[in-house]
C-alpha cells in the first residue's frame, strides 16, 4: 500500500494544524491514495511565536507559521510526495508560494477558526469530489493541473472527512506528550 | 597636534597656555574626552625644577569605544527546527478488483435471497428485505444520512503509532462504499460497527446471535487486514460441514480474495500448511488437528487465526483446544453465537485461545463479564434487527397415544428399578441411557408405530404444503428422521443427516429450496444446526429437544435469519409428563444462564451448570457420586 509498487498513483495531502494553548500550533500532514486511505502521516511538535516575531511578522504571523514554517517542513519531510495538498486553513495557502505542489482550501462545515476567518482571500473555485474547493488567485495557474487531476478523485469523494481523521490524530499526539 | 590623529578623525585641542586640560573629540562622535595637563611632579629637595613649566608631548592612540556605549539590536528570520513524527502504513495486498457490482436497484432487490447465499428471485410477497436495508430509500421518504463507522483504536493498544494506525483509517463506508472494496450489498449498521471492532481487536470473540451475519463480517474485516498490510496469511477453521458455506460466502462477498481449502492427501495437504503466499487457507477442525500432530514441532505460523464454532474449544483439555492454542499467530479470533452451552467456565477455554488470560486460568464469574466486555461482542437478533419478521415459539405439550404411554411407564418403571438396583454402581451414563429410551418412546412407540407428534406433524404439514410454505423438522435421531422420511412421503421430504456423504448435502439444500413438492427438510441437530442458511422455511419442528438450548437456537436460526421475509413459527414438540417436560424447565434455565454471564442480564448468579444430582432427579434418584458438574448430554453437535 504505502509507496511499494504504488507510488505512482494519485496521491492527497491533507494538511492542519490545530492550536493548542500556551503550547503553540500542531500540525499534521496526511497522505493518502485516491480513495482516502492512509499512506503516511507526520506530525510536528508544537510551534509557537516568540515575543519578537510576534511584533515583527504583524497579520503575517500564522501564515508564516503555518503555511512556511509547520507546512514547509512536513512537506519536506514527507517520504511519500503528494500531487495535491488539501488544507482547512487558510493561512497554511501561504505553503504554496515556497514549494511547487498546488495547494488548495477546503472550506469545512465545521466553523473556522476566528484567526482564519478575518485573512483576505482571493480566491479561484474548482470542483473537486464532493467539494468546491480553492486557490489562491496569484495560483491561477494551479487550476490546469487540478483539474487535470480532478477526473482520478471519485466523484462521491469527501474531501473535508480526511481532516477529521487528522485533527482526532493531532488530539491524539498532544494527550499523548508526544509532541512536546 | 599629530597627523596621524587628524587622520583617524580625532581632532586634538588645548585650552592654551593657561588651558589645563587636553580636549580629544572624534567627529563622527560627540564624545569628547578630557585628558589633565597638568600631572602630578614631584619635587626634589632642591625645589628647582625646569621641566615644571614645559608643555607635555601628547601622543595620540585608537583606543576601542566601550562596546555598551554603541551596542544595537539584531535579530535575523532563522527558521527555528521543527521535529516531526512520522508513522508509514504498511503495504497491503494488491488483488484483481473483484466483479463490477450490478445495478443497484437490481442488487437491492435481490439482496435478501442472496446476501445469505440464496439464488436471486422474486419476492414471494410480503415485503422484501431491500425495504428493510439500510439506507435504501423508501417511497416518499428521504433516506437519513447515518453517521460514518470510524475504527477506534483497540484498548490495549498502548503506542502511539498503534492508535494513530487505527485513528487515521477512513470510516468503514468509504472503505466499502464503491471505492476500496466493493461490497456486494450495503451491511446493516450492526454489521459495519462489528466489522470495524473485529479490524481493530487482536483478540476477539464475535459472539453475535446466530443469523446476524458473523461469517461476512469476519470475512469483510479478513478483507480490509488484507489490504490495509495487517495481516498476510490467514487460517480459518470450521466444522467440516461448513466448508462449502465459507466457500460460498467468500465468493459473494470478496470474490477477489484468494481462499484454499485444505484437502486430499497428507503430503498435499503439508504443502497446503507450509506453501508461502497462500492467503487464506481453510480447513477444519479435524484435519487441523491430524495435520498439527504429523507437522510436529514446526507448525506454520498465521498472521491471523479465525475458530468458526468455536464453542468446538470449549473443553480446553480436547485435542482440539489444545492444538488451536499452539498455533504460533498474531491475532486470535473466534466466533460463534453460543459461546456457553453449559457453563460460564467454558468461556475460559475461549480466552486462553484467545490469549487474554494466562493458560489454565480460572477466572470466576465476575472476571469472566469483565473480560467479555473488552473480548467479546455480541447483538442480538432484537436488538439489531428489529425489522426482522418476528420467531413466533409455540410448545405444543401433546398426551402421547395410549401404546405409547404404556410403553414409556413399562420402560420408566424398569428403568427405574434396574436403576436402584445397581446402588453404588450407578453412573450418570446409566441415567442418560434411560432418558433417551424414554425420549425415543415419546417420539413413536416402537412396537406399534404409534405417534402423537407424527399425528400433530402431519396436521401442521398439510396446512402448510398447501400455502406452498417450507418447513425444517430436527430430530436427534437418524432413526427418527428415516422414520419419519417413510410416513410423511406426500410431503416430499428430503434427509439431511450425518449418515448422508458430504458431496449429496448440497445438493439436497438446493433441492429443497428450488423443488416446490419438497415441503420438508428433515435434519439431526448435529449435522443441520450450524451454518446453514434456510431461510426460505417458514416453519421449524423440534420433533425431540436438544439438551442444550443454545444447539437448539442454532437449529432455529437456520430459518429465522437475515433475508427471512415472512415470520418464523418455531413448534416445539414436548410430551405431557414425561421426561420431556422435566428436561424443558432444565433448558429454561439455562437459557436464562447463558444471558447473563453475557450481559443480557443480571450476572449475579452462582453458577448454573446441570449437576450429577439434578440428573438423578430426573427420575427421583438420589446421587450416588453427584458432586460434579458432569454433562447429562452427549458432545455439541459437530455435524456428520
Amino acid at each position: 500500500m504505502a509507496g511499494n509498487g504504488k507510488q505512482d498513483q494519485f496521491r492527497l495531502g491533507f494538511l492542519t494544524a490545530i492550536d493548542v494553548p500556551e503550547r503553540g500550533f500542531v500540525g499534521g500532514l496526511l497522505v493518502t491514495n485516491r480513495q482516502g486511505r492512509p499512506l503516511e502521516f507526520q506530525c510536528t511538535t508544537p510551534v509557537k511565536a516568540n515575543p519578537t516575531q510576534q511584533v515583527l511578522y504583524g497579520p503575517t504571523l500564522t501564515p508564516f507559521i503555518l503555511g512556511e514554517l509547520i507546512g514547509g517542513v512536513l512537506v519536506e519531510k514527507a517520504c511519500i510526495k503528494p500531487h495535491l495538498i488539501l488544507t482547512d486553513r487558510k493561512p497554511i495557502l501561504e505553503l504554496r508560494n515556497h514549494i511547487a505542489t498546488p495547494v488548495l482550501w477546503v472550506a469545512l462545515p465545521e466553523s473556522e477558526p476566528a484567526t482564519d476567518a478575518c485573512i483576505p482571500f482571493e480566491s479561484i473555485e474548482i470542483p473537486l469530489g464532493k467539494q468546491v474547493v480553492r486557490i489562491d488567485a496569484s495560483h491561477a495557474e494551479d487550476r490546469g493541473l487540478i483539474e487535470q487531476e480532478a477526473g482520478q478523485l471519485p466523484k462521491e469523494a469527501d474531501l473535508c472527512e480526511p481532516f477529521r481523521r487528522v485533527h482526532e490524530a493531532l488530539l491524539e499526539t498532544v494527550r499523548g506528550g508526544a509532541s512536546r | 597636534m599629530s597627523a596621524v590623529a587628524e587622520d583617524r578623525g580625532w581632532r586634538i585641542e588645548d585650552g592654551g597656555s593657561t588651558a589645563a586640560s587636553l580636549r580629544i573629540t572624534h567627529h563622527s562622535s560627540l564624545i569628547t574626552h578630557h585628558f589633565p595637563l597638568r600631572p602630578h611632579v614631584d619635587l626634589f629637595a632642591s625645589g628647582i625644577n625646569g621641566a615644571m613649566n614645559r608643555r607635555p608631548a601628547v601622543e595620540c592612540q585608537s583606543l576601542p569605544i566601550a562596546a555598551a556605549d554603541l551596542s544595537v539590536s539584531r535579530w535575523d528570520a532563522i527558521r527555528p527546527r521543527i521535529k516531526t513524527i512520522r508513522l508509514t502504513f504498511p503495504a497491503g495486498m494488491d488483488f484483481l478488483p473483484p466483479p463490477a457490482p450490478r445495478p443497484e436497484g437490481e442488487a437491492i432487490r435481490d439482496a435478501a435471497a442472496v446476501r445469505e447465499g440464496e439464488a436471486p428471485a422474486e419476492p414471494r410477497g410480503g415485503h422484501s428485505l431491500a425495504s428493510l436495508l439500510p439506507g435504501q430509500p423508501v417511497a416518499g421518504q428521504p433516506v437519513p444520512e447515518r453517521k460514518p463507522t470510524r475504527i477506534k483504536p483497540p484498548d490495549d493498544a498502548v503506542s502511539l503509532e498503534d492508535r494513530l494506525f487505527y485513528l487515521l483509517q477512513p470510516p468503514l463506508e468509504t472503505w466499502l462504499k464503491g471505492q476500496e472494496l466493493i461490497m456486494p450489498f450495503e451491511p446493516f449498521p450492526y454489521q459495519y460497527e462489528g466489522i470495524a471492532w473485529l479490524f481493530s481487536k487482536k483478540h476477539a470473540l464475535l459472539a453475535d446471535e446466530m443469523g446476524l451475519g458473523k461469517t461476512m463480517q469476519a470475512i469483510t474485516a479478513i478483507r480490509m487486514l488484507l489490504v490495509s498490510g495487517q495481516a498476510r496469511r490467514i487460517l480459518l477453521i470450521c466444522p467440516k460441514p461448513l466448508i462449502p458455506n465459507w466457500q460460498r460466502e467468500f465468493k459473494m462477498w470478496a470474490d477477489e480474495l484468494p481462499v484454499v481449502t485444505l484437502e486430499g492427501d497428507f503430503a498435499r495437504r503439508q504443502l497446503m500448511w507450509t506453501m508461502p503466499g497462500m492467503t487464506i487457507l481453510l480447513a477444519n477442525y479435524e484435519l487441523l488437528v491430524r495435520d498439527m500432530e504429523s507437522l510436529g514441532d514446526q507448525p506454520p505460523q498465521f498472521d491471523l487465526v479465525i475458530l468458526d464454532e468455536a464453542q468446538r474449544i470449549k473443553n480446553r483439555d480436547s485435542r482440539t483446544a489444545t492444538t488451536a492454542r499452539h498455533l504460533p499467530r498474531k491475532r486470535s479470533w473466534a466466533l460463534t453465537g453460543t459461546p456457553i452451552e453449559n457453563r460460564p467456565e467454558e468461556l475460559a477455554s475461549l480466552y486462553e485461545y484467545m490469549e487474554v488470560v494466562p493458560p489454565r486460568a480460572t477466572p470466576d464469574i465476575r472476571q469472566l463479564t469483565q473480560l467479555s466486555k473488552h473480548y467479546i461482542l455480541r447483538r442480538t437478533k432484537d436488538l439489531v434487527l428489529t425489522d426482522l419478521p418476528p420467531r413466533l415459539d409455540r410448545d405444543e405439550v401433546l398426551e402421547l397415544t395410549p401404546a405409547q404411554r404404556l410403553a414409556y411407564e413399562v420402560a420408566e418403571k424398569e428403568g427405574v428399578i434396574q436403576l436402584d438396583a445397581m446402588e453404588d454402581a450407578i453412573t450418570i451414563q446409566h441415567v442418560f441411557e434411560l432418558v433417551l429410551r424414554l425420549k425415543q418412546i415419546t417420539n413413536f412407540d416402537p412396537l406399534t408405530g404409534e405417534s402423537a407428534k407424527l399425528e400433530r406433524l402431519e396436521a401442521d404439514l398439510e396446512e402448510i404444503a398447501a400455502s406452498g410454505g417450507k418447513a425444517i423438522l430436527f430430530s436427534q435421531w437418524t432413526q427418527t428422521i428415516d422414520w419419519l422420511e417413510q410416513r410423511l412421503g406426500r410431503f416430499g421430504p428430503l434427509v439431511y443427516h450425518g449418515k448422508v456423504p458430504t458431496s449429496k448435502r448440497e445438493p439436497i439444500l438446493s433441492r429443497f429450496k428450488s423443488d416446490a413438492d419438497s415441503h420438508l427438510l428433515l435434519m439431526s441437530y448435529g449435522t443441520g444446526a450450524v451454518g446453514l442458511n434456510l431461510q426460505f422455511a417458514g416453519y421449524v419442528f423440534l420433533f425431540d429437544r436438544w439438551w442444550n438450548p443454545a444447539v437448539e437456537d442454532q437449529a432455529i436460526n437456520r430459518a429465522h435469519r437475515i433475508g427471512q421475509k415472512s415470520q418464523v413459527i418455531v413448534t416445539k414438540f414436548i410430551s405431557k409428563d414425561t421426561i420431556e417436560e422435566r428436561i424443558d424447565r432444565v433448558l429454561q434455565e439455562k437459557r436464562r444462564l447463558f444471558a447473563e454471564v453475557l450481559g443480557e442480564g443480571n450476572a449475579t448468579s452462582a453458577k448454573l451448570s446441570l449437576t450429577a444430582s439434578e440428573i438423578f432427579g430426573l427420575f427421583d434418584l438420589k446421587a450416588r457420586h453427584g458432586k460434579g458438574t458432569k454433562p447429562i448430554a452427549p458432545p455439541t453437535p459437530e455435524g456428520g
